[in-house]
């Protein structure tokens, strides 16, 4: 496999990492997540903790964000731009208030830990200098800490559902987000590898990294909704939602969480919101976190020898 | 096995460059082009290092700031890699490389515990096993379920020495961060250290104080400016150290953590501030260099100094036996005796006749002191110890005057409780 290795076991040097190591790595990040559970229990929870320690409301702000801004949004789109879904049958007329919520939970988990994670690296520089410890493992923090406060605002969600009668509560389709949240943690898993990789080298990402995710909450249907456009004012612009991995998590996570609500035979339909759609939307997505995690992955470990000598 | 099976630790031509980009374009270009356009320089901050350790041995650093010590120990700790060379660690390694690195200074002293833990590859579990020991060696009392932001710099090296020192590694790492401690955990890492040499555990420290690395270490590597010096004994490195920093000192190449100039004297060149010249001893009255003595017998220490401004920086002179184990057994100074060092220069000669030491090693530190006492300009290290030998059968670190007699006295009656108690 390598050529020292057999030789002399234990010798670190300076050669390259190697494809095979870089493979390894790959492959194995599970088992490095097993031997490490508790250093990844401990700094979720110490990342939570530190976000709203020492706040009056505590553990009430990560339910209080998401809903305050999709109270700003909600009124922007609805009341004074006037976007509505038509024929809405009794009982599912706030269809477009949940859309906004469901679209913006998602985007929100993967916005605040793409960003946050982009400067994870140079951020906990005195980290890697001073302590080894696998680094892969500061991004997976940043990840899994944003995607417990996304479950926080599913949690939010479930229980507005039951005890008010805001939207019909979600049925089986609850059963995907299991497999949603662990490609959408993967995804950005892979993705915060990579950018904090490049953060370290060239300091400009962070900056960059801030316009690009305005730019791609807008082009995903968050707040609005294709089907109400024109289909051929639209059309021109199909390849940005077939191109977009975010366009179809969220289609997913919209398909589970308010299920076929939407009249059948309704013309046009609203694929985001559709039961039928999420296995497509699931495989397509999948085959995008696995593409970031190789990438990001492969160009984090390939780097990750200098790290403690930019930050 | 092989023969290498044997060293704890090996290093062979180790060498740690640093790329040194004018400015981020530089860096951009150089990785867009894939290796054809070279946009740094290379500052090789370490190279050349050969090291072979056995269990049990330790191995002290010493050098300037700057000449790549910490460089090597942050290699070897595995968190930078070499760039060339390559190097091996038998069994696990900790490291206390920087105070308080990696405590949150939000959480308290047992979060931080729980956490530093876990990044050293243990499980919550085995943290929770070794928590009382940890808290016991730290001795921080009620603080240690305070948060760490409130800890003094000594309080966080006691937390952090002691969680490096409870892993139980096979190597144990420490760079210069002892500093800080007061005497009495000084002591106690001291103390601690020689346990782990005795349970057969590999140490490399670095110090900028010679007696540490004399006193801990067998063996001594110095570098300057990223080459290795001298290597070998740790007396003997640090002698030729001190030696050559005597005459740096002397050409007026002083740099600030050897010397530190105080704060009344900052700005001025370093060839205006007070300097110990030489100091050596010899047998009181006569002109034969000696350090080896018999209790009872008689030296005089002799100082040559240097002051080219007595008027604006007046000095004191003070002598230190230290036993091995960092001990002061005993001392003078000048600002004590009310002695006066006056002039630009001059020789100072401390008379000890008829030395009451009893046996043992001793570092004889000399000390150029400001005039209330307080500011150090320069610790000299004399380049051998003191020996005494001792030929009756005494015991302790003095020779007492004491006689023996026998009387014919009754006993006396005893107290009576109420007596006793007031």
């Amino acid at each position: 496999m390598s050529s020292e290795s057999p030789a002399d076991p234990g010798w670190i040097s300076a050669r390259p990492t190697r494809a095979v190591e870089v493979l390894e790595r790959l492959v194995s990040f599970p088992f490095l997540l097993a031997r490490h559970r508790d250093l990844v229990s401990t700094s979720v929870r110490r990342g939570l903790e530190a976000r709203f320690q020492g706040t009056l409301f505590g553990w009430v702000w990560p339910l209080v964000q998401p809903l305050f801004l999709f109270a700003v949004y909600y009124f922007i789109f609805t009341k004074l731009l006037h976007q509505r879904i038509p024929d809405l049958p009794a009982g599912e007329e706030s269809a477009l208030g949940v859309y906004m919520f469901v679209g913006l939970l998602t985007w929100s988990g993967f916005a605040e830990a793409t960003l946050h994670g982009t400067n994870v690296i140079v951020e906990n520089g005195n980290l890697i200098k001073k302590l080894t410890f696998p680094s892969e493992l500061l991004p997976l923090n940043v990840t899994l800490v944003a995607q417990v406060t996304q479950v926080f605002g599913l949690l939010a969600f479930v229980l507005l559902c039951l005890f008010s009668p805001i939207w019909p509560a979600p049925g089986p389709g609850l059963l995907w987000v299991p497999v949603l949240l662990l490609l959408q943690g993967l995804f950005t898993f892979g993705l915060a590898l990579f950018l904090s990789t490049l953060q370290v080298f060239l300091r400009d990402t962070l900056q960059f990294v801030g316009i690009l995710l305005t730019l791609w909450m807008f082009a995903t249907p968050i707040f609005w909704v294709p089907e109400l456009t024109p289909p051929e004012a639209l059309d021109p612009y199909r390849w940005l939602f077939d191109g977009n991995p975010i366009y179809h998590l969220v289609c997913a996570w919209r398909g589970a969480l308010m299920g076929d609500v939407l009249i059948p035979g309704r013309v046009p339909p609203i694929h985001a919101v559709s039961v039928a759609g999420i296995p497509h939307a699931v495989l397509v997505f999948a085959l995008w976190a696995l593409l970031a995690y190789v990438l990001g992955y492969t160009f984090f470990v390939l780097s990750q020898r200098r790290f403690a000598d930019e930050v | 096995m092989s023969t290498g099976d044997r060293y704890a630790l090996e290093v062979e031509g180790l060498g740690k460059a640093y790329r040194m980009y004018p400015g981020p374009l530089r860096r951009v270009l150089e990785g867009l082009s894939f290796g054809r356009y070279r946009g740094h320089h290379e500052f090789w901050a370490l190279r050349g290092v050969e090291l072979c350790m056995r269990p049990g041995s330790s191995l002290g650093l010493c050098g300037a700031n700057g000449a790549g010590k910490s460089t090597l120990l942050k290699i070897l700790a595995g968190t930078t890699a070499p760039t060339e060379g390559r190097y091996r660690v038998r069994g696990r390694v900790a490291s206390l490389l920087e105070l308080g690195a990696g405590f949150h200074a939000d959480f308290t002293g047992r979060a931080n515990i729980v956490m530093n833990g876990v990044m050293m590859g243990f499980t919550r579990r085995e943290i929770e096993a070794k928590m009382d020991s940890i808290v016991d060696f730290a001795e921080l009392g009620e603080f240690i379920d305070e948060p760490v932001r409130t800890y003094s710099s000594g309080m966080g090296l006691r937390l952090g020495f002691s969680i490096a020192v409870a892993v139980d590694p096979e190597v144990l790492i420490v760079d210069e961060v002892f500093a800080v401690g007061d005497m009495y955990f000084q002591k106690k890492c001291v103390d601690k250290i020689y346990a782990f040499k005795r349970a057969n555990k590999t140490i490399l420290f670095c110090s900028h104080s010679l007696y540490d690395v004399r006193q801990m270490c067998d063996e001594a590597l110095w570098l300057d400016h990223g080459r290795p010096m001298a290597q070998g004994d740790s007396v003997s490195v640090t002698n030729e150290y001190s030696a050559f920093q005597r005459h740096h000192i002397g050409a007026g190449e002083v740099t600030k953590d050897q010397f530190p100039p105080s704060p009344r004297a900052a700005g001025r060149s370093a060839e205006a501030l007070p300097r110990i010249l030489d100091a050596r001893i010899y047998r009181l009255g006569a002109d034969e260099e000696c350090y080896r003595y018999a209790t009872g017998d008689s030296f005089e220490i002799r100082v040559w100094w240097e002051n080219p401004r007595p008027l604006e920086t007046p000095i004191h002179l003070g002598i230190g036996f230290m036993r091995q184990d960092l001990t002061t057994c005993g001392g003078a100074g000048t600002q004590l005796s009310g002695f006066e060092l006056l002039g630009t220069r001059g020789c100072t000669v401390l008379r000890v006749p008829e030395v009451p030491l009893l046996s043992g090693h001793f570092l004889v530190p000399v000390i150029l002191l400001d005039e209330g006492g307080v500011h150090r300009y320069q610790e000299f290290l004399m380049s051998e110890s003191l020996v005494v030998r001792t030929n009756t059968r005494e015991v302790g670190l003095f020779r007492l005057d004491t006689s023996w007699e026998n009387r014919d006295l009754p006993l006396p009656a005893r107290s009576s409780p109420s007596g006793g108690a007031r």
